[in-house]
C-alpha cells in the first residue's frame, strides 16, 4: 500500500520532516533515507525552510524514491512563478513523485538570503486549484496539457493559529479547492487540537496529520517559538522547561511529552496520523516510534 | 504620494567624486512634503558641497518636478549658472531626477534620493507605504491594500505565518489580512469573500514601462 492508499484506507501513518542538506553532498541524506526506510511511511522533504537555502526537495524525493522511501514533495510560492512551479510540477511527476505538500513559504526576510526577491506569484489556496488542474490535465490557464497527472496532493493548517478563525478560514478553503490531506503546525495543547478536530467532523471524510516535535532542550523550544513562522508555543510549557535544570531532564521530559500527545491522539481517534517534524536526529526518531509501539 | 528620502552621505560622496561644480534641482510637490527636496534640504546639500571645497552654481525648485514641460519653462531662467556647472544633483522622486535626465542630456545627472514608495503621511514626516501602483486595483474587496501591505501580497486570506496578529514579516505590524479579515466581518461580507477564489493575479498589468495617454471621454 502506498501513502495515498494507507491514508484512505484508514491506516495511522506516520511522516516525518526532513531537511535537504546545505550543499551538494547527498551521502548523509541517503543514509537518513535508508534509516527512514522501514520506520516511516512517507517522509516529507522541504523546500528550502525558514526560507534559508537548502539542496531542493525534488532531488531528495527522486533520491528517496530510488531507494524505496515514498516522498512527499514540499512545494512553496516563495521562489517560483506560476510558470516555474508547474514546470517543477510536471517534471516531478515524471521522476514518479506522486505526493505533495503545498503551501505559501516563509518569506525570504526570515532566512539567510534577506536580499532575495521574494515572488509569491500565486498562493498556496491558488496553488492548490493549480494542482487540481494539471491532475485534470489543464495548465493554470486551463489550457490542455498532452496528459494529466496524478498526484496525491495536501496543504498545511495551523490548529493554534492566534487568532484562529481566519487560520480556519483558509483551512476552509484549501478544502474547497481540493486539498486531500492536512499535515498541521506543530502541536503542543491536546486541547486546542482536539477542539479543531471537532470543528473538523462538519467535513466528510477528512485526513489530518498531527505535527509532533520532540522537544530536546531549551535553546531549540525558544528557536522554535521565537523563530519559526507561526509556531505558537504556550507558555505553561515555556516555564515548564524553564523549571528543569539539566539538559536531560528536558530531553526526557520531551519525549515523554511527545510520547503522551501521541497516545492521545490514537487513543481517541483524533486524527489519521502524525508527522513528526523539526528532527535531524533519526536515532530520535527510532526512539520515540518504538516508544509509541509498547 | 511618492516618498522619497536623501541617500547616505558616504554614496554621494562616491557619486559625485569625480565632479567638481554642481546644479541643484529640488521639487515643491512630494519631495518637498518629505523633506528631501525643499528648500531646506538643497541648502543643506550646498553646505555639504562647498565645505568639500566644491562648488555650487546655483539651484532651483520646479514647481512639479515630474511635470517635463513645465520644468523646461522655468528651469530656462537658470541656463548660465547651469552651463557653469559639470553635474546637475537632483532632489526629488526617480522621476523628477529623470525630467532632468531629459532636458539635459549633455549633463550628467545624479539622484541625490533614493525613491521609496507611494504612501500617505501620518502626521508630519511620517509616512507608510499604501499602494503598489499594480496596475488593476482590488481594493473593492478588502478596502486596504493587502497587495501592499501583505508582503507576500496574499489575495485569499492570511498565511500560516502570523503569531498573536502580528505579521511575520514584521512583527511590529499587525497581519493585514487580520485587518481585512475584520473590516470583511464587520461589514458581513465574510462569508461572500469566501465563496470564490481570488486570483490568480495578473500581474502583466504591472509590467513596466507603464504609459497612459488619455484621449477624449469615455
Ligand atoms: S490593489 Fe493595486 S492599485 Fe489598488 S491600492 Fe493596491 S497596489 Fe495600489
Ligand atoms: S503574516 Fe499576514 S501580512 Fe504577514 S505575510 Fe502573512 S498574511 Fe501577509
Amino acid at each position: 500500500m502506498n501513502f495515498k492508499e494507507k491514508l484512505n484506507k484508514g491506516k495511522f501513518v506516520v511522516t516525518v520532516e526532513i531537511t535537504p542538506p546545505r550543499g551538494p553532498d547527498p551521502l548523509k541524506l541517503i543514509e537518513k533515507i535508508k534509516e527512514l526506510r522501514n520506520l516511516v511511511d512517507a517522509v516529507n522533504f522541504t523546500d528550502n525552510p525558514s526560507a534559508k537555502l537548502r539542496m531542493c526537495s525534488m532531488a531528495a524525493c527522486k533520491l528517496s524514491l530510488d531507494l524505496g522511501l515514498e516522498p512527499v514533495l514540499q512545494i512553496t510560492c516563495r521562489d517560483r512563478n506560476r510558470i516555474a512551479i508547474q514546470s517543477d510540477l510536471l517534471g516531478a511527476h515524471a521522476l514518479g513523485i506522486r505526493n505533495l505538500l503545498l503551501m505559501t513559504g516563509d518569506h525570504p526576510i526570515v532566512g539567510d538570503h534577506k536580499e532575495a526577491k521574494a515572488v509569491y506569484d500565486i498562493d498556496s489556496s491558488i496553488l492548490i486549484k493549480v494542482v487540481k488542474g494539471l491532475n485534470e490535465g489543464i495548465d493554470i490557464n486551463g489550457n490542455k496539457l498532452n496528459g494529466k497527472t496524478e498526484f496525491f496532493f495536501g496543504a498545511v493548517v495551523n490548529p493554534s493559529a492566534i487568532p484562529l478563525m481566519p487560520q480556519l478560514k483558509r483551512f476552509e478553503q484549501k478544502l474547497k479547492m481540493g486539498a486531500e490531506f492536512f499535515q498541521t503546525q506543530m502541536i503542543f495543547d491536546i486541547e486546542k487540537f482536539e477542539s479543531f478536530i471537532d470543528y473538523t467532523k462538519m467535513f466528510d471524510s477528512i485526513k489530518i496529520i498531527a505535527g509532533i516535535v520532540i522537544i530536546k532542550s531549551r535553546k531549540m523550544l525558544n528557536y522554535l517559538a521565537n523563530k519559526v513562522s507561526g509556531v505558537i508555543v504556550p507558555d505553561w510549557l515555556v516555564d515548564k522547561i524553564k523549571r528543569f535544570s539539566k539538559d536531560e531532564d528536558i530531553e526526557k521530559f520531551g519525549f515523554e511529552f511527545a510520547v503522551e500527545l501521541i497516545q492521545k491522539i490514537r487513543q481517541k481517534a483524533l486524527c489519521s496520523g502524525i508527522h513528526i517534524m523539526a528532527t535531524r536526529n533519526i536515532e530520535d526518531i527510532k526512539n520515540l516510534l518504538s516508544l509509541i509501539k509498547n | 504620494m511618492i516618498v522619497s528620502k536623501r541617500k547616505p552621505l558616504k554614496e554621494l560622496e562616491n557619486l559625485i567624486r569625480n565632479y567638481e561644480s554642481f546644479f541643484l534641482v529640488g521639487c515643491a510637490e512630494c519631495a518637498t512634503l518629505c523633506g528631501s527636496g525643499d528648500d531646506e534640504a538643497l541648502l543643506s546639500i550646498k553646505e555639504w558641497i562647498t565645505k568639500s571645497g566644491k562648488t555650487v552654481t546655483g539651484w532651483f525648485t520646479p514647481k512639479v518636478g515630474c511635470q517635463i514641460l513645465g520644468t523646461k519653462r522655468q528651469i530656462n531662467q537658470y541656463k548660465e549658472s547651469l552651463n557653469q556647472a559639470q553635474c546637475i544633483l537632483v532632489l526629488s522622486c526617480g522621476a523628477g531626477a529623470q525630467t532632468i535626465t531629459e532636458l539635459f542630456e549633455d549633463k550628467p545627472v545624479i539622484p541625490v534620493n533614493d525613491t521609496l514608495f507611494i504612501g500617505n503621511m501620518r502626521r508630519f514626516r511620517e509616512f507608510e507605504e499604501r499602494c503598489r501602483a499594480c496596475g488593476e486595483c482590488l481594493l473593492g474587496i478588502t478596502n486596504i491594500c493587502v497587495i501592499t501591505l501583505c508582503p507576500k501580497s496574499m489575495l485569499n486570506g492570511p498565511c500560516g505565518g502570523y503569531k498573536n496578529g502580528k505579521c511575520e514579516v514584521n512583527p511590529e505590524l499587525r497581519c493585514v489580512w487580520i485587518v481585512a479579515y475584520e473590516i470583511l466581518e464587520k461589514r458581513k461580507l465574510l462569508e461572500k469573500f469566501y465563496e470564490n477564489l481570488h486570483g490568480p493575479k495578473d500581474w502583466s498589468k504591472s509590467n513596466s514601462p507603464r504609459a497612459l495617454r488619455i484621449e477624449g471621454k469615455d
